[in-house]
């Protein structure tokens, strides 16, 4: 495996990071960055937290984090060992779930005296809206502003994790998480395949459907996908949408404010372009019976060209196969708006009730820290906050790939959102309508007529 | 009734020193959190905040007029299909052929067919996932192997198929239980029984139908209450195959209990649902029970 | 003759082994996977595995952590399955043979257990859990679990002390025997098939048990061996030979306990049928 050191990259992600707005030369992707470069290993560019002075009393602060799987804990056991090793007299227990079962447990955990100190608490309104709405969470604002958080996310990603105090308006408000990682939904593709069969990287939305009529007519499967989990066919619409909508649309209706509509022309456009694509055979056959892994499965032993979902997926195709994956932000026509779902992984909170707020504050610290932005980039995982100057990691090129559809639609502030986090039912009412629109059950109107029904109705009862 | 009496200088409440310990328990641990779940269905709560709104039989009227619900519940009713009828009549029907006489290799069949009992559902639906996958899963390979691709279908995903293929998990865990509970009833029937029939002219199915049956009804009552119940309350299959899709396809109460209390924050409503299903099969359940053992009588 | 006794089973033995290949064909699969390698699997179930390989195993004992979950998973159940015995046969003794006022509504009460979707049941449950300072503890698992057996088992030791030879307990009145005794010494050693049967039944339901032990236990060395094997299946990646190994251990205790008790086993299912 193909593993150089990317520097510039790194850095001018961090420059993007911080500066949104200020459009900087996107960074010359790989070559020029040098396989020549011999990759060495960098100095431990940050230094571990401040060690607090004097004995202190023993503390145990209790964290549940989601990241079980192996590369992604191995993170976590050395980031949690670094803070206690920082922190004499400090014990982190560390409970890992899965993001289902944090979903499940970590309300009840909270609403009780002696629940976690930190937990992560997945954003949106059934999450953490809710909590906040039942005061189960520590604003942050004041911690926020003595580590200088501002200076590390951008205002777009902190109001991902903001809510109003009670609950109702979210996007705005206080702050009540910090996201170690970052996403981007889409599209990977098999290099090996587009090599083999000289295909090239669509640059519009056009080229792009071109593409899939020219893979189907190979005899390939054009878009890898599989929808009996329901959740990642919001992603498959999603992002075709976002090609169309503003991005004051989108945080309008995500954020529940001014009054938007579901029903409107561009979604429809987009669910008649989902229609057309099954229409056209260009998603893998039988693809509502197949289930998210099965399909990822499938398309890392070397069956599909392209499949549509989030930059978490790139540790897994980079293990146990023998294609080569490349990534791409679904390209826009030059009249379309040009957005990408995306934004910043599960947040870290603090729980209103615990006795050690302080501490936990240092340790959402860490959590944000650039030495973290570089384990994880380590690992393959996108970082929500800037490494160290100087920092150089080993990546992947197919982590370099990623790294730059991030870099780039926060350089053209092209950052859409996952819609599921509009209402604490809307996830369930897509999946559910969406299912329908892929099985030729309803039609792109009544599509967005039956979502809109669900987003009306919780628009109605917020006020 | 007569076995009950007191002995001589007996304490009339002598029963309720062996009954309490294990009743205390049940009512602490289970028959109280039912009452409390009784009660959160007047109440709009969330399951985790510190207030809640008392809000009178709205879950109620809101169930009555949400059309999941509907669905939900119609669901079930087909599942009785999947999870009773089918599997005792396959029951019935292998019970009969191993015969009311030992024959060689009834233990090796009646431990094989008994196998999906023993399993957790999680395993159960996950196995069947991989049946069901219409890439590489054993169904749609097979039925091409054969040539009849004609049939292939994206089973779990298919708006026509993914309710009759969950219900027939149902019947691949239900039916061999059905057979050995019918099996260990037809061990108990009586020789001459059959003899006399015999004499009567009676052919093989004319003794299973006057002869069998009849001496069957305990374990007829058992199955279908136990089966039946488990039709009503599937949760766990539903949850590991399809999550009640596609769209609302395979929607079922116990589904809709779940996603209300732990995705949506509705544990009012949700309590409000499991409620009236609580209901619904404690009457059915009496019902069947009742049927059952006025026909002994 | 005997030829003629065995043309005439071969159809039916036909049939039984089509439903039985129905019934073996998905675990077989299941089998197999679990030596594959993730990219073996999807060559289709039934293929078979390359070689040998443990590997799955390993990973899920040591990794997976299923080395814990085991642990934890015999004690619950081993308490569980001790405790709901003992207690359901008391009770079920008093339903059948002592006098009891409000036998008529506490039965129905009993049953109530068994009919309610516990997936709403669990969140007041928690709640009560919580303050008793029990969650993180076997106890939050065990209780419970002895709660939903006693249920069962109450319903299933009635029916068998009705069956109980009335002369037998006559004539323990009149040998003198108090009633303690009549229970151990006279009615208990005749009981064993039925008790054997509710231990199997009751380790069944408690080793398989899932949303009690997923929410009542949140420390991870405290979960139990479904819980454990959920945690697989989780929502960005699942490795099928790492499953279905996970599977095999889970159902392998039980499997165990299902062909060494299988007598009584089948005959618990009966349930209310044995009644004399």
């Amino acid at each position: 495996m193909k593993k150089f050191s990317l520097l510039s990259i790194i850095i001018t992600a961090a420059l993007l990071l911080s500066a949104c707005a200020a459009p900087a030369p996107t960074a010359a992707p790989a070559e020029t960055a040098a396989p020549e470069t011999p990759a060495t290993e960098a100095p431990v560019a940050t230094e571990a937290p401040v060690a607090t002075e004097a004995p202190v009393e023993e503390i145990t602060l209790v964290v549940w984090d989601q990241f079980y799987r192996d590369v992604e804990s191995q993170v976590m056991e050395t980031l949690n060992a670094e803070f206690a090793a920082a922190h004499p007299g400090v014990k982190i227990e560390r409970v890992v779930k899965t993001l289902d079962d944090l979903k499940v447990t970590l309300k009840l955990a909270l609403s009780e005296e002696d629940g976690p100190d930190v937990a992560q608490v997945n954003q949106g309104r059934s999450d953490m809206g809710a909590m906040v709405e039942a005061g189960l969470l520590l604003p942050l604002n004041d911690f926020a502003a003595t580590y200088n958080w501002s200076e590390r996310f951008s205002a777009s990603v902190a109001s991902r994790n903001s809510f109003t105090e009670d609950g109702k308006t979210f996007g705005s408000g206080n702050l009540y998480g910090v996201s170690p990682t970052a996403e981007v939904v889409g599209v990977y593709y098999n290099k090996t395949l587009f090599e083999a069969n000289g295909w090239a990287v669509p640059t519009t939305f056009d080229e792009f459907e071109a593409l899939l009529a020219t893979i189907k007519a190979a005899g390939v499967t054009p878009i890898s996908f599989g929808s009996l989990d329901g959740w990642n066919a919001i992603h498959e619409f999603s992002a075709v949408q976002h090609l169309l909508v503003s991005l004051d649309y989108i945080n309008n209706f995500v954020y529940g404010v001014n009054n938007v509509s579901f029903d409107t022309a561009e979604n429809q456009e987009a669910a008649r372009v989902m229609q057309d694509w099954v229409d056209k055979g260009y998603f893998t056959e039988g693809f509502p019976g197949i289930g998210y892994d099965d399909s990822n499965k499938t398309f890392k032993a070397g069956e599909g060209a392209m499949t549509i979902t989030g930059s978490w997926l790139t540790g897994e195709l980079l293990t146990d196969t023998d294609q080569e994956f490349g990534f791409f932000l679904l390209p826009g026509n030059p009249d379309q708006t040009r957005l990408a779902i995306g934004g910043v992984g599960v947040p870290f909170s603090i729980r209103k009730g615990t006795a050690h707020a302080d501490l936990a504050a240092e340790y959402l610290d860490w959590m944000i820290s650039p030495r973290a932005a570089e384990l994880w980039a380590g690992v393959g995982m996108l970082p929500a906050m800037p490494m160290a100057e100087g920092a150089a990691v080993e990546v992947d090129p197919l982590f370099t790939d990623t790294m730059v559809a991030w870099n780039t639609i926060n350089n053209e502030n092209a950052v859409g959102h996952y819609i599921d986090w509009a209402t604490p039912t809307f996830y369930d009412s897509i999946v559910a309508e969406l299912q329908k629109l892929f099985g030729k059950m309803t039609d792109p109107a009544a599509f967005t007529a039956a979502v809109q029904v669900d987003y009306a109705a919780f628009l109605a009862g917020n006020q | 009734m007569k076995i009950q009496q007191r002995w001589p200088g007996e304490s009339r409440f002598k029963g309720w020193f062996y009954l309490l310990p294990g009743l205390a328990i049940y009512l602490v641990f289970i028959f109280f959190p039912i009452l409390s779940t009784i009660r959160n269905s007047f109440y709009k709560w969330n399951g985790f905040s510190g207030t809640r709104e008392f809000i009178q039989l709205d879950n109620y009227a809101r169930l009555l007029g949400d059309a999941q619900f509907i669905k939900a519940l119609t669901n079930n009713f087909i599942f009785i299909i999947f999870y009773s009828i089918i599997p005792i009549l396959i029951g019935l029907m292998l019970a009969s052929l191993l015969g009311r006489k030992p024959i060689r290799g009834m233990t090796f069949f009646r431990t094989g067919l008994f196998l999906p009992q023993i399993l957790s559902m999680v395993v159960v639906g996950v196995t069947w996932r991989w049946i069901f996958n219409p890439t590489f899963g054993l169904l749609n390979t097979g039925l091409r192997a054969v040539g009849l691709d004609s049939l292939t279908r994206p089973w779990l995903g298919d708006f026509q198929m993914a309710l009759p293929s969950v219900g027939a998990i149902g019947t691949w865990v239900m039916y061999g239980f059905c057979m050995v509970l019918f099996l260990a009833g037809m061990q108990r029937i009586p020789e001459d029984q059959y003899e006399a029939a015999q004499l009567d002219g009676a052919g093989g199915f004319r003794q299973f139908l006057h002869v069998t049956l009849p001496n069957l009804r305990a374990e007829l009552g058992v199955a279908l209450v136990t089966t039946v119940i488990a039709a009503l309350r599937v949760f766990d299959l539903v949850y590991v195959t399809t999550r009640g899709g596609p769209g609302d396809s395979t929607l079922v109460t116990g589904f809709l209990v779940y996603r209300s209390a732990f995705q949506q924050n509705q544990l009012g409503y949700a309590s409000a649902v499991a409620t009236v299903m609580t209901i619904l099969i404690f009457v059915i359940s009496l019902v069947i029970l009742r049927f059952q053992s006025r026909q002994e009588a | 003759m005997r030829r003629r006794t065995w043309q005439r089973q071969l159809p039916n033995y036909v049939i039984l082994t089509l439903f039985l290949l129905i019934i073996l064909i998905p675990i077989v699969g299941l089998v197999f996977s679990a030596f594959k390698t993730d990219a073996e699997v999807t060559k289709g179930p039934l293929a078979l595995p390359s070689q040998l390989r443990l590997d799955a195993f390993k990973d899920a004992w040591t990794t997976g952590r299923f080395n814990f979950f085991f642990r934890n998973s015999v004690i619950v159940t081993v308490v569980v399955v001790i405790v709901s015995v003992l207690l359901s046969t008391l009770t079920g003794y008093a339903f059948a043979l002592l006098p009891l006022p409000g036998r008529k509504f506490l039965y129905p009460l009993l049953l109530l257990g068994y009919m309610v979707p516990f997936e709403a049941v669990i969140i007041p449950l928690y709640h009560m859990m919580n303050q008793m300072d029990l969650t993180d503890t076997y106890w939050a698992l065990i209780l419970p679990q002895v709660g939903l057996s006693v249920s069962f088992g109450t319903l299933w030791m009635t029916s068998f002390f009705r069956a109980a030879p009335r002369e037998l307990v006559d004539a323990a009145a009149i040998d003198g025997c108090n009633r303690w005794q009549l229970l151990w010494r006279i009615l208990w050693p005749l009981a064993r098939p039925a008790v054997l049967t509710l231990v199997v039944l009751t380790f069944m339901w408690t080793w398989n048990e899932f949303l009690l032990a997923l929410v009542m236990v949140q420390k991870e060395t405290m979960r139990t061996l479904p819980v454990g094997l959920a945690f697989f299946q989780g929502r960005y990646s699942a490795n099928i030979p790492l499953m279905a190994a996970g599977s095999l251990i889970v159902a392998g205790p039980i499997l165990l306990v299902y062909i060494i008790f299988q007598r009584y086993f089948i005959r618990g299912m009966l349930g209310g049928a044995v009644k004399g």
